[in-house]
């Protein structure tokens, strides 16, 4: 990749035209009876950090050991920069892998560590060692050269494994839950500097991980997979505020679900009726679907407004008693029993420090949201 | 379930007085190894030792005593001889290079069969790996000697492998193996695999699979992964394990003395001979101790630099 295009929109990197750097074509990969991956196909371009997001057993990992050459698939094609991966071993492929474990050679330096590719390779003693160097400032670890894997903490072994496998300037990177191991804290701002470095090189990323907050973060675009399956593919805003299915819904984020059935369709409107709610939910568009078929919509708890005077300007309003009330800090989460018995989860910033009204245990509330801010999905 | 009471008080009783003399528990845990090693190695070692500084005699026992109290007056006896004896026949340090030579040719051989054997029982699925391990101690379960007498029966002229070649065409007069040196090599190998697999397996056993497919993934071929990968951290087993092999072979006695011949030099067959033949029990212990200095040196040079690696990477 030249220097123009790495600099240009990384982070939307999607050109329709230019053929896929990484093509998926309908891979399976079977465990004896057991269906790990389950017909996936999938494109990604080159410069794209892409997520692949899924519980444990959804069959991310499997995927990614196809890509990294570890696992050969039952069927289906794997391609690279156009060229087909079937029987290219691990030490041929131009891909490099980030283990979840790190895997870090304990008996070696991190100098070593990191330069363990380039030796394979025969790289030149005088080059390695400027590109170690180069390395080890990228990840910030000058002057930890000489140490043993054992002699560093979790976020700078991390960073090792980084550095490790960027060294031989691999054209797709994978990396198997690289901040699965760092708490919270250090992993949020390893997030970022993951990005950078991303775009700063320009080398496409294909990050599995478990964590959907990572995933939102991290990726351009994300898949989210669930038993074997890909269950949809899009950008982070994409999943999260457009789930195609209940399952993706569930899985991102909160979310609240009616169920109900369709009771008006038209262009610009449709209404579910929903016993759950104990009312029609109108939402502002239409859908696909026939009338009175059985669905789902799908509710975020942020977008559902809460208070205790009536809410005239908003399309679809309940009320209910407070259940719970969880306070967060930044936002605080409401638990609401509606009369039907439904228990709804809505969130609200906290926008002032101590709100004379604010909410609290077993007060009589209004819940109101508008017509576009409900997702119908298949039930 | 409550101990009898007796039972119980005789502990508590043990306890206290053990306490009086201010022993805790942590402390008898350490005692008890402490004592069995000063009654059963200690004690006879200084036994011997005293034993390579007195005088062959014929008398019962056969040496002079070390000390002696006559007339009030106390004459202590150091006989350095034997030692020196040693020093000058050369029978003796050809002796100890030759079991040298032959411990190390050993290990070594037993190193390159155990090695393989080990990484495929690491490697094996569960349920096969404890098959596979049992297989390794199954032997033990034979007395030794009755499996050094098989391997007679294996080498000799007219013996199994004998008949084999010579009914495969192989060879029209059978091969003299049996009282050779090579007879030597097969059985030390034979009996001390086991006590190389073992501590291989177990540093093997927990090597991650993560290094080796990291390896893989930075550009290594196989035999580039285990030279630089799998064999560096499996050293630590090589080291326990060729120090298992060594260390017994050297004074190995049986197995040269059934399945060596005549010109088979072994320590072990001198001090024999030494003790039982000639009944110089002095000179005897005195190859028994120089034995013991010469196998204590490479064990502490191994000790020394397998602490200054874990010293480094603590």
């Amino acid at each position: 990749m030249s220097e123009t295009t790495a600099q240009t929109e990384i982070r939307s990197p999607t050109d329709p035209e230019s053929p896929p750097f990484l093509q998926i074509r309908n891979i399976t990969k079977r465990f004896g009876a057991f269906v790990a991956v389950d017909n996936v196909s999938l494109d990604i371009h080159q410069g794209e950090l892409f997520c692949l997001l899924g519980g444990s057993g959804s069959g991310k990992s499997t995927l990614l050991r196809m890509l990294s050459g570890f696992e050969t698939p039952s069927s289906g094609q794997i391609l690279i920069a156009g060229k087909d991966q079937a029987g290219v071993p691990p030490y041929k492929r131009d891909t490099n892998m980030m283990f979840q474990s790190y895997a870090l050679f304990p008996h070696m330096t991190v100098e070593k560590n990191i330069a363990y590719g380039l030796k394979r390779e025969g790289v030149p003693r005088a080059e390695i060692a400027t590109r170690v160097t180069d390395m080890l400032s990228l990840v910030k670890l000058n002057g930890f050269a000489a140490r043993k894997p054992n002699q560093l903490s979790g976020g700078q072994r991390q960073r090792v494994a980084l550095a490790r496998s960027l060294i031989k300037r691999p054209k797709l990177l994978l990396l198997d839950e690289p901040l699965g191991a760092l708490d919270k804290k250090l992993r949020e701002e390893t997030q970022f500097e993951l990005i950078k470095i991303q775009e700063t090189l320009g080398v496409t990323f294909v990050v599995v991980t478990h964590d959907q907050e990572e995933a939102m973060t991290l990726s351009t675009r994300m898949g989210v997979m669930a038993d074997g399956k890909l269950v949809q593919v899009g950008a982070p805003h994409e999943i999260y505020e457009y789930p195609r299915s209940r399952f993706v819904a569930e899985f991102i984020g909160s979310v609240n679900i009616f169920e109900g059935r369709i009771e008006q369709d038209g262009e610009d409107h449709a209404v579910i009726g929903s016993p759950d709610a104990g009312m029609g939910i109108y939402l502002s568009h239409g859908i696909t679907g026939t009338l009175g078929q059985e669905v789902a919509v799908a509710v975020r708890p942020e977008k559902i407004r809460i208070g205790k005077s009536p809410m005239e300007d908003l399309p679809n309003t309940t009320q209910g008693t407070v259940d719970e009330v969880a306070y967060m800090g930044n936002l605080s989460v409401f638990h609401v029993r509606l009369e039907t018995g439904k228990i709804i989860s809505v969130s609200q910033s906290n926008l002032v420090r101590s709100p004379e009204d604010a909410i609290t245990w077993g007060d009589r509330v209004t819940l109101g949201w508008d017509g576009a801010a409900s997702v119908v999905v298949p039930s | 379930m409550t101990p009898p009471p007796l039972l119980a008080q005789g502990l508590q009783g043990f306890l206290n007085g053990a306490r009086r003399i201010g022993l805790t528990g942590r402390g008898l845990v350490i005692a008890i190894p402490l004592v069995w090693l000063i009654v059963f190695f200690l004690i006879p070692f200084l036994v011997v030792g005293k034993l390579s500084l007195s005088e062959a005699a014929i008398a019962l026992p056969p040496y002079s005593p070390l000390m002696e109290w006559i007339d009030g007056v106390l004459s202590i006896h150091l006989n350095f001889n034997n030692f020196l004896f040693l020093a000058d026949d050369s029978l003796y340090l050809n002796a100890y290079v030759e079991s040298a030579k032959i411990a190390a040719v050993s290990t070594f051989f037993t190193l390159l069969i155990a090695y393989p054997m080990a990484y495929m029982i690491a490697r094996a699925p569960d349920h096969r790996r404890h098959l596979l391990l049992m297989l390794v101690v199954l032997p033990f379960w034979t007395s030794f000697l009755l499996r050094v007498y098989a391997w007679i029966g294996f080498l000799k002229g007219n013996g199994v492998i004998n008949t084999l070649l010579i009914w495969l065409g192989i060879t029209q007069e059978p091969l003299r193996m049996l009282q050779t040196d090579f007879a030597v090599y097969i059985g030390i190998v034979y009996t001390y695999l086991p006590f190389m697999i073992l501590p291989l397996y177990a540093t093997l056993v927990k090597l991650d699979k993560d290094y080796l497919e990291a390896s893989a993934d930075l550009g290594a071929r196989p035999a580039m992964t285990f030279l630089t990968v799998t064999l560096p951290l499996s050293l630590p087993g090589v080291i326990a394990g060729c120090m298992l092999v060594f260390i017994p072979a050297v004074g190995e006695y049986v197995i040269p003395a059934l399945l060596g011949g005549p010109d088979t030099l072994m320590i072990g067959r001198v001090l024999w001979n030494e003790f039982f033949a000639n009944r110089d029990w002095p000179v005897a212990s005195a190859v028994a101790i120089v034995m013991l200095v010469v196998l204590l040196v490479p064990i502490m040079v191994l000790r020394r630099a397998q602490a200054a690696e874990e010293g480094a990477t603590p």
